[in-house]
């Protein structure tokens, strides 16, 4: 047995819906996180509602930083073995399997969790059931008691996790939370009465000062909190996994702040409110998944043409149609990029991880208003219901909210020209009540003061000026539309991603790199416009180039290879759930060796 | 499509995960190659030495030393270990295993090796929880947590798997404090001549020997008294004495309380034939669970030691896959001395 120098722990917890599965990962990760360790974790639920389906809380706590979750875990706990059974194996030797001494129901042979053990890993039984019993009368704590093993038989100090588990049932009154607190501290007692023989230790965390400003937040979570550092004004929106929570999270907050948001009768409704308040001169946006965009489509034509700031959180989910609402893909791009008809040009940039969830959130809002464009920000349900801890120092608030060009000092008898042709394509932009600034707006296509003008002169500049005012987003201020990791120079293989991908492409280059295999990774924030430069350049560097993504099309190596005509190699699957690290690792190998 | 279907494959079920139940589903898995081979045991750990065990209290501190097989063993060997199973019940006429976990394993042969657990006489059952334990890794490791650097050892009984591990702890300089009892060199069956004389070794080889007898025997244990050890030994004189542990050594019970309500004969352990069939034709009964049929003393005894549980195995794995051989054994369970001068037994022979 060794003890690991840092802290390298993934935690997964599965359970049927109902046995809350998901709320035990919620306190364990805000617990550990409130300890001073760095966390990502990532629930899997199922479509439906309540009593039925799998579902699973992964969550991997690190002293540095991580980028993606494990392969395998450390820990497995299991709150309904007929969930859990499959997933046994993703335990690695040594590690943890914890299950339920005493469950309710027979069971045929192989139906119980220590049929699945294997040789090399550490089996726990515990009686969670009795012990939830014991303590609060009742089964209904049995997470809570599941979370106080894994806090006893790790060592984790229990303060963290009853205050948190005091805060979340808070409101469900003092009785409510004794009882929760009982339960885990039943949990906890049993475990460290238990002889630990699993080699999963945790290591002191990082640095206290660190941990003071580290906060813990889901992708949705840090986009709501975007776009409230950004002074969004008005939301609108219309319920759809995964991207309902930024609606539930804004729905609490705005109103604190004297904002509003307004939940539509669809998608139509919502897209067409967001453009209306933009061209009002509110900040305004929407949130949507992929069947929710298709709705958008037209209406983000109109956006596009009449030159309205307003931003799209889009969250991909499997698809096509209904598809897999609870699975996670990078499917969405295609129409995210090109899903309206006419030359509807937008600007769409994806972040890779929590943190740049915030950051895109807020600048989208900058993007949006400079430009005077529809922005899309282009998320998936593995980066939406991620949770990582996240450093959001003040400077990080500092978004530029005021990017609107002055209006111009019109001389008597002179027509406010609202779409201006100017050099940078940008026009000044009045909105209703600017006095002297009154003006025509319509999806027709137009002239300079707005009015329907379809001429192939006009129609010509007015689409020129539409494409070529979005170049100057790639030189955005305090934006990095790719970012480069890994070696620098010439490598033999170089890792093309976007989105929640990135994560795990960055995991697999590390890993090749302890390989010795000269590798490196360019991460793609901005995919409308495309950053053509910057992509080439990368190119250009390395001997071949992998694309992978969750999707089985190839968008992205598809736009990369029809916007630069190069050829790259495609590692495009769709299980539903993350890309294996090991499977980019592998392709790293085999295009290494070729 | 006249294809014959194949027959499912005999399902061979262990209860125990000692030497008996190790060595026999080694075997049953050469005589019956198609078949599942599943051993049931509420240990958390695979088959591990237990011979090894007082080399924890030296330098072996890590129980991956002490297995027997590397985890890819059984993958390889298709042996399924199922651990942290406890057997509820047998049930014979359908042929079925109950684990506690309300899960039911049917079987086609089924051994019983789930050995023994250490004898505790019920005057001192009370006292359980402030004992010190030596019959597992888990048991032998809270144990070794609980002696400081040469501390006092109170070994009750002193049967000879406790004599094993005192012959470490004198090694590192403990104190080991023995009270006398009827199982005092337990399995050894000693003559009065023959214990006085192993009781004056054990004073030679450095351990204090108190006769529990001539105290009235031990009345209770308790927590000891701040600044002083762990542990109060009171004996039924009055007298008392302290040690940092107390180990109770009265040799092993046979776990064999799942087979109770069988229907299956059960004396002190489960009774067999010499071939370590029980009265029911599907199982068997190894180690040092059972009791053996013995022709020459036209009784059911008890056979212990390494060199015969493993024997123990190898039969009930023959005679489960359709053969018909006897356990015997020609193994001297004797006491003696070694070439330095300290007690030696048969029971302590450990063969890699």
């Amino acid at each position: 047995m060794t003890t690991m120098s840092k802290t390298d722990i993934q935690i997964a917890i599965c359970g049927s819906a109902g046995d809350g599965t998901i709320a035990a990962g919620d306190i364990l990760r805000n617990a550990v996180a409130a300890a001073g360790y760095r966390v990502i974790g990532f629930d899997v639920y199922p479509p439906e509602i309540r009593g039925f389906g799998k579902c699973i809380s992964r969550l991997r706590i690190s002293t540095d930083q991580s980028y993606s979750l494990k392969r395998h875990s450390d820990v497995l706990l299991s709150l309904d073995d007929s969930q859990a059974l499959p997933h046994a194996g993703e335990v690695r030797d040594m590690g943890a399997v914890i299950f339920e001494s005493q469950p309710i129901a027979p069971c045929q042979e192989g139906e119980h969790m220590s049929a699945r053990v294997l040789p090399g890993q550490i089996p726990y039984a515990f009686s969670m059931r009795e012990l939830s019993q014991q303590a609060t009368g009742g089964g209904r704590a049995r997470n809570l008691v599941a979370l106080g093993i894994i806090a006893g038989l790790l060592g984790l100090t229990p303060d963290p996790f009853r205050a948190i588990i005091a805060r979340k049932f808070g409101k469900q009154g003092p009785e409510i939370v004794a009882r929760s607190l009982a339960g885990f501290q039943a949990g906890f007692d049993g475990a460290t009465r238990t002889f630990k023989l699993d080699d999963v230790f945790f290591s002191p965390p990082g640095q206290a000062d660190t941990a003071q400003r580290v906060i813990m937040l889901s992708g949705n979570a840090a986009v709501a909190r975007g776009c409230l550092d950004a002074e969004l004004d008005t939301f609108f929106g219309y319920p759809i996994t995964p991207a309902t929570s930024i609606m539930e999270r804004l729905a609490a907050e705005l109103p604190k702040h004297g904002r509003r948001l307004l939940q539509t009768e669809d998608e139509i409704a919502a897209i067409a409110a967001t453009i209306g308040a933009g061209y009002a001169g509110a900040r305004a946006a929407t949130a949507t998944s992929g069947p929710g965009l298709a709705l958008m489509s037209e209406m983000l034509g109109l956006a596009t043409i009449t030159e309205t700031p307003c931003v799209v959180f889009v969250s991909q989910r499997g698809g096509p149609s209904t598809g897999m609402p609870t699975k996670t893909e990078q499917s969405d791009l295609n129409a995210a990029l090109y899903g309206s008809p006419g030359d509807a040009c937008r600007i769409v940039i994806a972040p890779t991880n929590v943190e740049g969830c915030y950051r895109c959130a807020g600048k989208a809002f900058e993007m949006a208003e400079r430009y005077q464009t529809p922005v899309i920000v282009l998320l998936d349900l593995y980066l939406s219901n991620r949770y990582e801890t996240v450093t959001l120092d003040e400077s990080d608030h500092a978004f530029v909210l005021d990017a609107n060009k002055p209006l111009p000092r019109l001389e008597p008898g002179e027509t406010y020209r609202r779409y201006a042709l100017t050099e940078d394509g940008v026009s000044p932009r009045a909105v209703p009540g600017d006095a002297g600034h009154m003006h025509v707006i319509t999806g027709l296509e137009h002239n300079e003061l707005g009015r329907p003008d379809d001429s192939e002169t006009m129609h010509a500049a007015m689409s020129r000026k539409r494409h070529d005012k979005l170049q100057a987003a790639l030189r955005h201020p305090e934006f990095a539309v790719t970012r480069r990791f890994g070696a620098t120079g010439r490598v033999k293989v170089g890792l093309l991603a976007w989105g929640s991908t990135f994560g795990e492409c960055l995991e697999a280059m590390f890993m090749a790199q302890a390989q010795n295999i000269p590798c490196a990774a360019l991460k793609v924030v901005m995919l409308s416009p495309f950053p053509v430069r910057e992509v080439a350049s990368f190119m250009d560097d390395c001997d071949q180039v992998l694309v992978p993504e969750i999707n089985h099309e190839g968008q992205f190596a598809q736009l990369v290879q029809g916007t630069l005509a190069r050829p790259v190699t495609r590692l495009s699957r769709v299980p539903g759930s993350p890309m294996p690290v090991e499977l980019i690792l592998n392709e790293i190998r085999r295009l290494a060796q070729g | 499509m006249n294809a014959a279907a194949s027959p499912p494959p005999r399902h061979h079920v262990i209860i125990g995960n000692g030497v008996a139940g190790n060595q026999a589903a080694e075997l049953l898995r050469d005589r019956d190659p198609a078949s599942r081979v599943t051993i049931l045991t509420h240990s958390r750990l695979l088959f591990y030495n237990r011979y090894l065990l007082p080399g924890i209290f030296q330098d072996m501190a890590n129980w991956p030393e002490l297995l027997a097989h590397p985890p890819e063993h059984y993958a390889a060997r298709r042996i399924h270990v199922r651990r942290e199973c406890r057997v509820s019940a047998v049930d014979p006429r359908n042929r079925l295993v109950k684990l506690a976990h309300n899960e039911t394993i049917p079987y086609d042969t089924l051994l019983v090796a789930t050995g023994g657990r250490g004898h505790l006489p019920e005057e001192l059952a009370e006292y359980r929880p402030l004992f010190h334990h030596f019959g597992s890794y888990e048991a032998a490791m809270a144990t070794r947590r609980a002696l400081p650097e040469r501390g006092a050892v109170v070994m009750l009984g002193g049967d000879m798997i406790g004599l094993d591990l005192a012959r470490t702890l004198l090694a590192i300089e403990c104190r080991v404090i023995l009270v006398t009892h009827e199982t005092t060199f337990w399995p050894h069956a000693l003559t009065p001549e023959e214990r006085t004389n192993a009781l004056a070794t054990l004073v030679a080889m450095g351990i204090e020997v108190i006769d529990g007898d001539a105290r009235g025997g031990v009345a209770a244990v308790e927590p000891g008294a701040p600044g002083l050890p762990a542990r109060r030994v009171v004996f039924h004189n009055g007298a008392d004495l302290y040690g940092d542990v107390v180990m109770p050594c009265f040799g092993l019970t046979p776990m064999v309380e799942f087979m109770v309500g069988t229907g299956i004969d059960i004396e002190r352990g489960v009774l067999v034939s010499p071939q370590l069939r029980t009265s029911d034709p599907h199982i068997f009964a190894a180690g040092d669970v059972c009791q053996i049929w013995s022709e020459e003393e036209h009784a059911y005894r008890f056979y212990y030691g390494y060199r015969n549980v493993r024997a123990m195995g190898e039969v009930a794995a023959i005679n489960m896959t359709g053969g018909q051989e006897a356990f015997a054994t020609n193994r001297v369970e004797s006491l003696g001395h070694d070439a330095q001068g300290r007690i030696d037994s048969s029971f302590w022979v450990y063969d890699e």
